[in-house]
């Protein structure tokens, strides 16, 4: 024990004999830990939300064999229902459409800039607390739930109401109760009147919009009366519809009673969980995942094992007298091992650590999330997980750059060394 | 290639004076070194990298990783730009329904195209303009996956007219095989009362990332699809009649196919582009703002090709300023490796300095010698770490391009390792080298001839 003490306090003094040098090794470390902690961020969230739930799960019906997914809005009533056409056939617990609608507050085309589009969720308005991701898990205690709820209610009152993004009412300079018209985009000749009726929680909405599923309908119905004819969309307006289900089994069924109802065959509607989707989604960025995996993480720690290495080199071969000496004195090779290792772990430790903990600080409480602007992904909190992984990876990458310095250390030849003292 | 890569990005990204400021004062300091060079012990410090090989090598391969793991990444990205700047043609004009922000959600009346066809400005082979109408479309394929389980995939699909026209619209040739035939299927040899294969020409790239899909399934080497191979696609098989002649562009990422089949097939019979060809890039400009502002019959957003792929350029921005941040990270990391080296050479060589002072080089000679080391470090492990990446040149890769209205391409891209690219990986490098040894240099710079050698 006496020992151990005696050579833990060896490490601590030795590290702090040269602070130059340990702080310049610690700086490499916070850097290239804090490369490697971002590329763990996303590669651990994508992990986590294409990773298959056991229970409580979201599915999404959209078209079968084509993207973007564009169905008729007759089908949200069968799919509601998960096509279930008997009593003893499995239904989802809940469900919500979403049609999207993009649009500016520029009638004139040639001015319409970034700042003045607006992209909406044409949505039933109850189920923004119950089915959007995040939204549905605030607690009803907490001021956003609240605030979200009065929101929602007004916009069940209102048929014209919006409920707006806070970055994205920023960006409009606009503010609740005001008034504005929407120049549809992607609904040609649908224009739309609103009233903003509330915000978002600050977050993952930041930038987002929903209004009234029925008003779009009425839109698309009064441009029917008004031209004579069905609006190009009409019958393709529904973009996809979200299923809660409480099981896998539920969800294999309700996916099975879809596939096989008849009236989900033209345009054919395929069901899929949301992490199965989102998956899927990734796929075309694959290369670009696995470089971030096998090519990137893997360089920073190799280019850190080596700065450790280079550093506890020059520090060993600086003290090769000393280790000499400290043989002479009874320290065994296996000690002198040790005190070598001890020093590299210690600054890899603590740097890694330390950079782990302040990126983790920064992103989540100083920038809101890591974005990751890649289709409706959120941003991404660095997970506390990564606070681990930092410091194992400045403990292990100073491991490995420190073994063959140390093991040069314990190797030194007594009579060697004081051969060459003059 | 010269103004796609990393490096004219980031002038346009990092404002042109600072850009300038920086080139100026590398450049001055390299003047500086070379009207003082003379007077430096260069060979000193050639003969003292060598003698400390272990330390040389170990800061040089530091340099290695970051400038190899930096080229490779700015080829990927090299890639991307050079897909959305190779996509299309200068003189022809992209015409979509207007509104519609890419060719997935434009919707054409077929009843219009023959007059948008045949408007002053096209080009006519005869009497038939050179215009290429197609119904462009996503298509979701399941893909078996080894152990049972099933991926989706993103098919690009463009249903064609007339592919021979399509082929002189967009420069596309076939590499092998032949263009579907005008009835767009086939009987199935193998199966008489099967449907008929569906028949379609496929981009090189396409072949490929099918062909690596195939291999994971039944385990051979990845080999492309070639003519004659089969894929299934909504409930049908289709059969692979040409490859296309790879060019680099997003057409390599297609599967071209009849329209007049495809089209009902996936619910869209309407035509979502037209494609026309003008005389060049002025003549495209025309035509583009006549159909914007004064052709009438039909509602029409019409782009210049060469424009519109160009625009689809938002996903490399980001992937461009995700490298630029990694690379600064890097850099700064490696950098602190490399003063570390450096502030060793500096503490293990004091008596040298001291000697080299009493022979008369002046203090500013010593600064340089050491700043000059650093720099020929930085050079070694840079060069190296250019000649690693430069393997990645040619690898091809998948990814999505978009652009700011919405829409977007899975394509697959081939990487890029150009000479801006290897300049600004070596820039990098210098710079890296410069920071490291530049304060161990200042430290020996104040040590003092006979404290030195006492």
């Amino acid at each position: 024990m006496g020992l151990t003490l005696r050579l833990a306090w060896l490490v601590l003094d030795n590290t702090f004999r040269n602070p130059l040098r340990t702080l310049l090794t610690a700086l490499g470390t916070v850097a290239l830990v804090l490369v490697v902690t971002l590329v763990y961020t996303v590669l651990d969230n994508l992990d986590r939300i294409t990773t298959e739930k056991s229970a409580n799960l979201k599915l999404i019906a959209t078209e079968k064999w084509q993207i973007p997914s564009q169905l008729p809005y007759r089908y949200v009533a069968g799919l509601a229902q998960g096509a279930a056409k008997s009593e003893t056939d499995t239904r989802p617990t809940d469900y919500m459409s979403w049609a999207f609608f993009l649009g500016s507050l520029e009638a004139d085309q040639s001015s319409r800039d970034f700042n003045s589009f607006i992209f909406a969720f044409v949505m039933e308005p109850e189920k923004v607390l119950t089915m959007m991701d995040e939204l549905d898990e605030l607690s009803p205690d907490s001021s956003d739930y609240k605030n979200l709820a009065a929101a929602v209610e007004k916009l069940k009152q209102n048929k014209q109401g919006i409920i707006l993004g806070q970055s994205r009412m920023k960006k409009l300079n606009k503010k609740v109760g005001d008034r504005f018209k929407l120049y549809s985009r992607n609904y040609k000749d649908i224009s739309l009147e609103f009233e903003i009726v509330g915000t978002f929680p600050q977050g993952r909405y930041d930038e987002s919009t929903t209004f009234r599923r029925d008003y779009l309908n009425s839109a698309l119905d009064q441009y029917q009366r008004d031209k004579g004819k069905a609006h190009p969309l009409a019958d393709k307006s529904l973009n996809l519809v979200w299923l809660r289900v409480p099981t896998r089994d539920a969800f294999n069924e309700v996916a099975n009673q879809i596939a096989e109802a008849p009236e989900f065959s033209a345009p054919a509607v395929k069901v899929e969980t949301a992490s199965s989707g989102i998956g899927n989604f990734l796929e075309g960025y694959r290369d670009l995942l696995w470089g971030a995996r096998f090519l990137l993480a893997p360089a920073c720690m190799a280019t850190l094992a080596l700065v450790i290495a280079n550093s506890i080199s020059i520090s060993v071969r600086e003290r090769q007298q000393e280790f000499a000496v400290m043989k002479v004195l009874g320290f065994q090779p296996y000690q002198i091992l040790l005190l070598v290792l001890g020093e590299a772990l210690f600054v890899g430790v603590v740097a890694g650590f330390f950079s782990a903990t302040a990126t983790y600080a920064f992103i989540n409480f100083g920038l809101g999330g890591l974005p990751f602007k890649i289709g409706f992904l959120p941003t991404f909190d660095v997970p506390v997980s990564a606070i681990l992984v930092g410091t194992f990876m400045g403990a292990g990458t100073a491991l490995l750059g420190s073994l063959i310095p140390a093991w040069s250390a314990c190797s030194v030849k007594v009579s060697e060394i004081f051969s060459r003292v003059t | 290639m010269i103004n796609t890569g990393l490096t004219f990005a980031i002038v346009d990204s990092w404002r042109l004076p600072a850009w300038l400021a920086f080139t100026v004062w590398g450049m001055g300091s390299f003047l500086a070194i070379l009207l003082v060079i003379n007077r430096v012990p260069v060979m000193y410090n050639v003969l003292n990298m060598v003698v400390r090989w272990r330390n040389t090598l170990l800061s040089a391969m530091a340099f290695t990783m970051v400038i190899g793991l930096l080229t490779v990444m700015q080829a990927f990205v090299n890639g991307m730009y050079r897909l959305t700047e190779t996509s299309g043609q200068p003189g022809n004009v992209l015409i979509l329904a207007e509104g519609a922000l890419d060719e997935a959600f434009s919707s054409l009346a077929m009843a219009d195209s023959n007059d948008i066809a045949n408007q002053p400005g096209i080009l006519k082979d005869g009497e038939q303009p050179l215009v290429s109408c197609e119904t462009y479309l996503l298509a979701a394929q399941s893909v078996p996956q080894p152990e049972g389980k099933t991926k989706r995939r993103f098919l690009q699909i463009r249903g064609l007219v007339d592919p021979v026209m399509a082929g002189r619209v967009h420069g596309m040739t076939l590499d092998s095989g032949e263009w579907f035939s005008e009835a767009g299927i086939r009987p199935d040899p193998d199966d008489v009362n099967a449907a008929p294969l569906v028949e379609v020409v496929m981009g090189a790239g396409m072949a490929t990332e099918m062909g690596r899909d195939r291999g994971a399934i039944d385990g051979r080497s990845r080999k492309e699809f070639v003519v004659g191979d089969r894929f299934e696609l909504n409930n049908r098989v289709w059969y692979v009649t040409g490859i296309l002649k790879r060019t680099g562009s997003s057409f390599d990422s297609e599967i071209w196919s009849k329209q007049s089949v495809v089209g009902p097939m996936f619910g869209k019979e309407r035509y979502t582009t037209m494609v026309a060809r003008t005389a060049d890039n002025a003549s495209a400009q025309k035509l583009k703002e006549f159909f914007n502002t004064e052709y009438t019959k039909a509602q029409l957003s019409a782009e210049v090709e060469s424009e519109y792929y160009k625009k689809l350029s938002q996903t490399n921005e980001q992937f461009l300023y995700a490298i630029i941040i990694v690379a600064c990270i890097m850099a700064i990391g490696g950098s602190f490796g490399v003063m570390n080296t450096m502030y060793a050479a500096v503490s293990q060589r004091i008596k040298d300095i001291g000697v080299l002072q009493l022979m008369g080089f002046k203090r500013r000679h010593i600064l340089v010698s050491f700043v000059l080391e650093s720099l020929l470090l930085a050079l070694f492990g840079g060069l190296l770490g250019c000649l690693i990446g430069l393997f990645a040149d040619g690898w091809t890769a998948n990814s999505v391009v978009s652009g700011s209205g919405g829409g977007g391409k899975s394509v697959v891209l081939e990487l890029t390792v150009d000479g801006a690219t290897l300049i600004s990986g070596l820039m990098l490098a210098m710079v890296m080298g410069f920071i490291g040894g530049f304060l161990p240099a200042i430290s020996a710079l104040r040590l003092r001839a006979l404290d030195a050698l006492r």
